[in-house]
């Protein structure tokens, strides 16, 4: 056998003796390890294979998504696919990878409810779940429940954390983040990471048996953050990096919108986990409904999203104009029902308008005519959708950024989600705009010079825009806040999102502490601009940070992205560091007086009609 | 006026004040102003074996274990040889140091193991340090492990890093041994030219709120000289050392404490931290006047003159014990 000392060396020697060592140490071991195992002549074991997806997965998910995993793509003929172009989504639930080697274990008399590792998780792998005590009759004897004693609105309801233990990546952000510890031993949470050899058959049964159990109407789950991830999601497993901090939000927008989710995805690390092949984590609720999504090009995700909102509105026009002209036929009733005020967040009348957009379709069974048919096809655009564009900075602040611009300007009643990485993730770490100073990035190696682009800002400049900067992994109150506000406001918004990602190298188990850092050192500051409050004569800006609370050298220090350029050329980064301190100070100056400019109350004069869909 | 000046391991230093192991290392700018305000000598913020080997690794995990295993992407960082992850921007640091100061420049290195880390010792002396300080930090947890094997290992240590240089060695002990003295000897018996007593700690704390470990720094006041002033002051004349004095020095008095109890050097830390460099100048003045108004004319005459060899009331220094001093008042009645 040959010797793999000097490889080792050749390999790994840059980066200093002590990883040689154990690189020689690791081999050496394995050398001395060796023992022969003897083959059998003939074929002993009467194990096989499990199938690629389970035996109770859809037809579809059998004939093309199967094959499309087990890297048999190319077997299948045209006539496989669905011809409109479309396919099916909540596919991700088949893909059972099983790559964690520790998973979460519940331990529910420690548990205070409050949903921080639902809220974190990147793979929607532990899920926190309120449901009718009788709904639980049946479980398996392993399937613990305990009654929901901390949200006054859901008395009376049984409680459940549940991880999906062959969907877990094993990256420990739940236990990080769960604060309920055990008093006389502190080192046992509510959740801990226990083998997952141990656990796997148990929790896959409860997790089959929890998604049986039937999800409490939506309006009973109040909208604050602690409860949002009680709300059923509609992104599940993906295939992201373990500890991935671009997920979790375009999670709890699902939970938010549900199945009124229309998105536009810009190619991207986005594209790549949320997109259809071989799976995709977008799913359906009980219901069977649940977000569209769809993807263009990497530049184009804000026109796309443009244009489907323009389609959305004509299509919302022309049923109302068919309702319109039917109105002295239609029971009054009906006619009210369909009409009547629906924002998009209000529960109780999204279901409303669902209910009656049924009992416009039995009305219109009855009916003769053409325009009774075009109706019956246009009907369900009667429920109000919301449009969102997702996609990554190198979208967003770059290629894309004309886009963005324009449909920004648009005055369209849409939403733009960017999940800021800071680098192009998906192609390796090469810089974007939105790479902040001192930096080292790919086309960046000795650091980034200038400044991240404040792309809120130029967003704010035109006064129509609600903006917000989050960070949800640290401040998901904030980030709740945001994202409904934005959902709220009839017209663009566009929403920043810190996102953790293994381009900056750390443990992304750390996240949230270093996300705080981000926020704390200014950063990464958290504000909500909103045109409403203009006219009531506040300033739009509001500041969710304030103080510069740590100094911007603690946050950088702690990821990789810095500290290389700290250990290559310390003198070109202490200059960064300072550029960058100096950078968030004028920042601050500049954003504080912003936030304390003073308005007269006024009327909006000229609110432009820019007809898009209000909700009525 | 006291005359100033003073060796320390060898070095010829205009003052016994030096700026200890800190972060002051990394700027500049305040360490000129140390030495303008008479600083005699810098010692560096300690190079830490267990940094060492947590930054490689850490690289090692995070930048090259995804190389090659996306399909979208063949890695996350730039090409990565263009840095090393070891000793080399501490050696950059010194030799910035060493060529911007007019005083010697100091390096400190810190580690347990007899391992191969102390090979940077060498390092430090070719990229032009004055001297070598050691920082031995040991923490027994395994009950095996007694305190002559703790002690056995760090005089291996010791010896390592002085076979390795022509420089001297000083070396920084924590104030927990139970027999100093005779560890003291085994040092001077290893090839140490010098002791800095003591190190101090970040001090671990408890938030009883999360119901967890903190740890902060917290900079030290003059209450923790005495500890420093006693060890020294048994140790004058029972030892070949030079000694310096690392702890609780504030002002000008403290210093000429340190002095008197033994020291040849006396090291500031926090009252710079919280001061500033002028608190240098500050306590040079303070402690000079101290001294000149005592009617020393040099640091020779008043080093250890309170020792417990030296000092009248010496036994002062042993009688630590309140049981003791309480008898002591009774049988004056
Ligand atoms: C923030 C800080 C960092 C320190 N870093 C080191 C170090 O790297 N190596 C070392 O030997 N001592 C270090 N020390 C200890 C000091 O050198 C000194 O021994 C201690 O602070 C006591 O001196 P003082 O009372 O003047 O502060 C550090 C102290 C502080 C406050
Ligand atoms: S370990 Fe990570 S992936 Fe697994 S449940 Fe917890 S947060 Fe989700
Ligand atoms: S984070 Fe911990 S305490 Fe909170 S819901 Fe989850 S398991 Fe319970
Ligand atoms: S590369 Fe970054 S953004 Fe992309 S999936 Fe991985 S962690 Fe998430």
């Amino acid at each position: 056998m040959p010797t793999s000392r000097n490889p080792s060396v050749e390999t790994w020697g840059r980066r200093g003796p002590e990883v040689v060592r154990r690189n020689v140490e690791a081999v050496d071991s394995a050398l001395a390890n060796l023992h022969e195992v003897t083959v059998p002549d003939e074929v002993t074991a009467n194990r096989r294979r499990p199938p690629t997806v389970p035996e109770d997965a859809p037809d579809f998910v059998q004939k093309v998504t199967r094959l499309l995993m087990e890297g048999q793509g190319d077997k299948l003929p045209v006539s496989a696919f669905p011809i409109d172009g479309t396919w099916p989504t909540g596919t991700s639930q088949y893909e059972k990878r099983s790559i964690a080697q520790d998973i979460p274990i519940w331990e529910s008399d420690l548990c205070v409810q409050c949903n921080f590792c639902a809220m974190i998780c990147p793979h929607t792998a532990i899920v926190s779940k309120v449901f009718e005590p009788e709904a639980g009759k049946g479980a398996p004897d392993t399937f613990e429940a305990v009654p929901e004693t901390h949200t006054p609105e859901l008395v009376g309801l049984d409680y459940r954390i549940q991880v999906a233990p062959e969907d877990c990546t094993g990256c420990g952000l739940c236990v990080e983040v769960c604060p309920a510890k055990d008093r006389t031993q502190p080192k046992r949470k509510a959740i801990n990471m226990r083998p997952l050899e141990d656990h796997r058959e148990a929790e896959a049964s409860n997790l089959a048996f929890l998604r049986s159990v039937p999800d409490v109407p939506r309006e009973r789950i109040p909208r604050d953050f602690k409860s949002l991830p009680l709300l059923i999601p509609l992104f599940e497993y993906s295939g992201a990096c373990a500890g991935c901090g671009e997920t979790p939000y375009i999670r709890l927008l699902t939970q938010l919108l549900g199945d009124r989710l229309l998105l536009a995805n810009a190619t991207g690390c986005t594209s790549i986990y949320g997109g259809n092949l071989p799976t995709t984590p977008y799913t359906v609720n009980a219901d069977g409904r649940g977000p569209t999504w769809n993807n263009s090009l990497f530049e184009d995700a804000a026109e796309l999203g443009l244009g489907m909102r323009m389609g959305l509105n004509k299509l919302v026009g022309r049923a109302r104009q068919l309702l319109e002209d039917m109105k002295s036929n239609l029971p009054a009733a009906l006619y009210r029902d369909l009409t009547g005020p629906c924002a998009t967040l209000d529960e109780t009348a999204m279901a409303a308008r669902r209910e009656a957009v049924g009992r416009l379709r039995d009305w219109l069974a009855d009916q003769q005519g053409p325009e009774v048919n075009e109706l019956a096809s246009l009907a369900d655009e009667l429920c109000p959708k919301s449009v969102w564009v997702i996609g990554g900075d190198g979208w967003a602040y770059d290629i894309g950024y004309g886009g963005l611009d324009h449909a920004l300007a648009s005055g369209q009643n849409l939403k733009l989600l960017v999940l800021d990485t800071e680098v192009y993730s998906n192609t390796g770490g090469q810089q974007s705009k939105a790479t902040p100073m001192g930096a080292v990035a790919k086309f960046a190696a000795a650091g980034k010079e200038t400044r991240k682009k404040d792309l809120g800002l130029l967003a704010m400049s035109y006064g129509h825009v609600y903006v917000a900067q989050i960070a949800m992994q640290s401040h998901s109150n904030q980030a709740s806040k945001a994202l409904q506000e934005a959902e709220n406001y009839d017209g663009p918004a566009l929403i920043i999102a810190h996102s953790p990602c293994i381009a900056h190298g750390y443990d992304l188990l750390h996240s949230p502490a270093q996300q705080k850092r981000a926020v704390d050192s200014w950063a990464w500051p958290l504000y909500r601009f909103d045109p409403r409050r203009t006219p009531e004569g506040l300033p739009p800006l509001q500041l969710d940070s304030v103080r510069q609370k740590v100094p911007m050298k603690a946050y950088m220090q702690e990821e990789a992205r810095f500290r290389m350029l700290e250990l290559r050329d310390p003198q070109r980064y202490e200059q960064l560091a300072a550029a960058a301190s100096d950078a968030a100070n004028e920042q601050r100056e500049l954003y504080m007086q912003l936030a304390g400019i003073h308005f007269e109350p006024h009327e909006r004069l000229n609110n432009p009609d820019t007809g898009a869909e209000h909700h009525d | 006026m006291t005359d100033l000046t003073t060796q320390w391991l060898g070095l010829n230093l205009c003052s016994p004040l030096v700026v200890g192991a800190s972060p002051l290392t990394d700027d500049l700018d305040a360490l000129k102003a140390c030495v303008d305000a008479g600083a005699g000598a810098v010692v560096m913020h300690s190079l830490f074996e267990e940094q060492l080997v947590a930054e490689q690794m850490a690289a090692h995990r995070f930048i090259d274990s995804r190389i090659n295993t996306d399909a979208e992407a063949r890695s996350f960082f730039p090409e990565s040889d263009v840095f090393a992850m070891g000793s080399s921007s501490y050696l950059k640091r010194l030799e910035q140091l060493q060529s911007s100061l007019d005083v010697p420049v100091i390096a400190s290195l810190n580690g347990i193991s007899p391992g191969g880390w102390t090979q940077h010792a060498r390092e430090l002396e070719e990229a032009g340090a004055s001297a070598i300080e050691l920082n031995l930090y040991d923490l027994a947890t395994d009950p095996s492990d007694t305190a002559i094997t703790l002690e056995q290992r760090q005089l291996k240590v010791v010896r390592s890093v002085v076979q390795q240089v022509s420089i001297p060695v000083s070396v920084k002990l924590s104030p927990f041994y139970s027999a100093l003295p005779s560890f003291v000897a085994g040092l001077e018996a290893a090839g140490a030219h010098g002791l800095v007593l003591f190190n101090r700690f970040y001090q671990p704390d408890m938030d009883l709120d999360e119901l967890e470990l903190s740890r902060e720094v917290v900079l030290s006041t003059n209450a923790e000289l005495p500890v420093r002033l006693h060890a020294m002051a048994m140790l004058f004349n029972r030892t070949g050392l030079e000694m310096a004095a690392s702890g609780g020095v504030h002002t000008g008095d403290d210093a000429a404490k340190a002095i008197l109890s033994g020291a040849t050097v006396v090291q500031v830390v926090s009252a710079l931290l919280a001061e500033g460099p002028s608190a240098l100048a500050r306590i040079t003045d303070e402690m000079t006047q101290r001294l000149s108004a005592m009617g020393y004319t040099s640091l020779v005459e008043a080093r250890g003159a309170l020792s417990l060899d030296n000092a009248p009331n010496a036994r002062t220094w042993e009688r630590l014990n309140y049981a003791r001093l309480l008898q002591g008042w009774q049988s004056m009645r």
